[in-house]
């Protein structure tokens, strides 16, 4: 009777472990709650880290833009951003939401402060048209499990990178009192009449130049005779302005500029670098003039057959297009760039206005300068032969020719292959961007 | 032995039979955890309760200002998602400018009939390669896509710049309305005389090379008018209840003197636009038993005070 029952329970076993066959998964639970799982991870380390968020985004188009951010457990999120001013002073509230795309994301899904850098519309953010800063507000989280105080996130889009660090009690209340706004005086770096600029940290002399467009920061100093230099970009933060990259220099490590004062009076910046209180200085004349600057610049564009363009004119004591070029009109054309055209005819150069005509380009008038004089110095000096067209008897194009001829010549620094700011020789307080 | 082999059989093979049904029975599990199924959940805000009270649950449309890169046709595209402050003002005019006019003319069962039933919104416009931008698109009758919500600002609100903003919102409520009379005519068929009124001078995709002036000159209501038969009546549909009696009586007379490009004298292109202005009212008549004339003033009535 025994061996009568057992093929049938046998069948019995087996048809049970063939179709109840289970997925045997490697993972206790299944990908759907390991997912969810890992979202609410996300949503608790976001929304519970009790004194918000610092980010950091490095957008498409270049800059750096710090963030502040405090999240909610309800989908709302609040930031301050150091873009501009107001972004930096008023706190925005927008939505955000957790979601599983290809991989765990965060999106920002109304329009924040985070969002002014994607815009594509140029007049937003001063990007293209289409493209804005290619930035994003679509983030995949980037797993990083050993330390949850920090989170790397990687735009959808654009691939542009967001670091969230988990801020101290400290910042928390910096920001909310207005400090990111504050550190916006460092922007008066601008105001200073002269060219270059001076710091002096641990006794070395640094020449600083900042652009603000890019934001980033140059330090310029003699080791001996040559000439170093150091690029950061920097982002500004609720105590002052923090380089990406630490500049060292021997026992100098600066992180970046503290306790920003500017002497609205005096034209004058202070800040702590490294320590040390300091206040920077005008100079007249480059740490070490680049002698070749001027002929090199010259050659270039007669290399090519090509003219340097300036649409701003000479920015000149602390004023933009000083000569107010901009405003030149030629019956119903209107000014379009100022050109040096290194070249234009035989023995001279041609200087002066394009103008828009129908959607056409139009030069009617031109300054001739002789082929202009380079110093053993490393200045350029120009001088007039005479001019083409009907050049006008007053006004913009008559102020800036004085201004080019008068003077006792130019320095030119090179910022790029295509780039040189041309300065004054005579006190740096005035200089004009060209660029090819 | 014969008595328990046949117990056996009786006994087992139900077993065997139960085995097999108990796996196909089992529950598929945790349905509801898969994540994001059936929609993302997030905490309703105050306009999210708004937009439910005043839109969704009277006239079953729903907006979706959340940012979801699939709603757009183009995911190559750079956009970005609305401000929530302008949700609700341009909700209002959604609301004031379209449907009432609609509502207070035909009837609330009408217009949740035929209307479109889903909004996407975007905070930008959307750039074409040509640096042209696109201010909306419907699909299919259900769903309509606006652009440039950011830039949207009615008369009612601070920072109003009449030469700036009165065409923006001008332009919305004319895509509204020309969406919606898509969806008319896709349900019953203009009359097939219209087709013929401009024969020959159809642009079609050639209709971006054409101006407003030109394609008026050769009968057309708008350029983009002259691009094809269905966009020709919606187009003529729209332009007549976003200017009024007025506005259209208006663009009629302006219609340059002389002969266009294509050969058509300002009285054949004058009497073109009213043949299809006649034959809009009388669609609009025995295809709906709507008064177009009536439903016009109170469009063009509804519009007015945001431009």
């Amino acid at each position: 009777m025994k061996n009568y029952y057992n093929p049938i329970f046998l069948l019995c076993l087996l048809a049970g472990l063939m179709s109840c066959e289970k997925e045997d998964s490697v993972f206790e639970q299944t990908a759907d709650e390991r997912l969810n799982a890992t979202l609410a991870d996300y949503q608790s380390q976001l929304s519970g880290a009790p004194y918000g968020w610092k980010g950091v985004i490095y957008p498409g188009a270049g800059g750096v833009y710090s963030f502040y951010f405090e999240f909610g457990d309800n989908n709302r999120v609040t930031m301050y951003s150091d873009f501009g001013l107001e972004s930096a002073a008023t706190p925005k509230e927008s939505s955000y939401r957790l979601k599983a795309m290809q991989t765990p994301s965060l999106i920002f899904d109304t329009y924040s402060y985070l969002h002014v850098l994607a815009d594509p519309s140029g007049s937003v953010n001063g990007g293209e048209n289409g493209d804005g800063l290619k930035s994003d507000y679509e983030f995949s989280f980037q797993p990083n499990p050993d330390n949850p105080d920090e989170l790397t996130l990687i735009g959808t889009k654009n691939q542009t990178r967001l670091v969230l660090i988990k801020a101290t009690q400290e910042e928390a209340v910096a920001y909310d009192r207005g400090d990111l706004a504050k550190s916006f005086v460092f922007s008066n770096i601008g105001k200073y009449l002269t060219y270059f600029k001076r710091i002096t940290l641990e006794g070395k002399e640094y020449e600083i130049a900042v652009n603000q467009i890019a934001r980033t920061i140059t330090l310029t100093w003699l080791e001996g005779s040559t000439v170093s230099s150091f690029t950061t970009a920097y982002y500004y933060s609720s105590t002052g302005v923090s380089f990406i990259t630490p500049f060292v220099n021997g026992s100098v490590t600066v992180n970046g500029f503290s306790n920003i004062t500017w002497d609205e009076t005096k034209l004058s910046l202070g800040f702590t670098a490294a320590g040390t209180s300091l206040v920077v200085k005008e100079a007249a004349k480059p740490l070490k003039v680049d002698v070749d600057a001027p002929k090199r610049w010259y050659n270039a564009a007669l290399a090519e057959d090509t003219y340097w363009v300036s649409e701003t004119g000479f920015h000149l004591n602390g004023v933009d297009d000083a000569f107010n070029v901009n405003s030149l009109t030629n019956g119903t054309a209107y000014y379009y760039f100022y050109l040096y055209w290194p070249g234009y005819g035989p023995n001279y150069d041609g200087f002066g206005p394009v103008f828009v005509n129908d959607n056409a380009l139009a030069l009617y008038y031109l300054d001739a300068p002789g082929t202009p004089t380079f110093t053993n110095d490393g200045r350029v000096l120009f001088s007039g032969l005479g001019t083409l067209g009907t050049y006008p008897t007053s006004g913009p194009a008559l102020a800036i020719r004085d201004y080019l001829y008068g003077s006792s010549g130019f320095y030119l620094i090179q910022l790029s292959d295509t780039t040189y700011d041309m300065v004054s020789a005579d006190d740096a307080k005035g200089w004009i961007h060209w660029e090819k | 032995m014969r008595f328990i082999s046949r117990y056996t059989f009786v006994l087992f093979i139900p077993l065997l039979v139960w085995g097999f049904a108990s796996c196909k029975e089992e529950p598929l599990g945790d349905v509801e955890a898969i994540s994001g199924l059936g929609g993302d959940v997030v905490v309703p805000t105050a306009i999210d309760n708004w937009l439910m009270d005043s839109i969704t649950v009277p006239y079953n449309i729903a907006f979706k200002y959340r940012w979801d890169q699939f709603e757009f046709n183009d995911v190559s595209k750079t956009l970005v998602p609305p401000d929530e402050q302008k949700i609700i003002p341009l909700a209002k005019v959604v609301r004031s400018a379209w449907i009432k006019p609609y509502i207070d003319q035909v009837g609330l069962v009408f217009f949740n009939k035929y209307s479109p039933k889903f909004f996407v919104l975007s905070g930008s416009v959307q750039y074409l390669s040509n640096g042209a931008v696109v201010l909306g698109q419907a699909e299919g009758g259900r769903k309509i896509v606006v652009f440039d919500v950011n830039n949207f600002i009615t008369k009612q609100e601070a920072g109003y710049v009449p030469a700036r903003d009165s065409a923006v919102v001008k332009e919305f409520v004319h895509t509204l309305q020309h969406e919606f009379a898509h969806i008319l005519h896709q349900n019953i068929l203009y009359p097939v005389e219209f087709k013929t009124v401009t024969a020959g001078l159809f642009q079609g995709e050639n209709w971006i090379n054409v101006s407003n002036t030109e394609a008026r000159q050769d009968g057309f209501i708008t350029a983009y008018a002259s691009s094809g038969f269905d966009d020709d009546f919606v187009e003529t549909v729209s332009i007549m209840l976003i200017e009024g009696k007025a506005g259209w009586e208006a663009i009629l007379n302006a219609i340059p003197e002389g002969v266009s490009a294509n050969g058509t004298s300002k009285a054949d292109a004058v009497a073109k636009l009213r043949r299809k202005e006649a034959l809009v009212v009388s669609y609009f008549k025995t295809a709906w038993g709507i008064d177009f004339y009536e439903l016009q003033a109170r469009s063009r009535a509804a519009l007015q005070p945001l431009l």
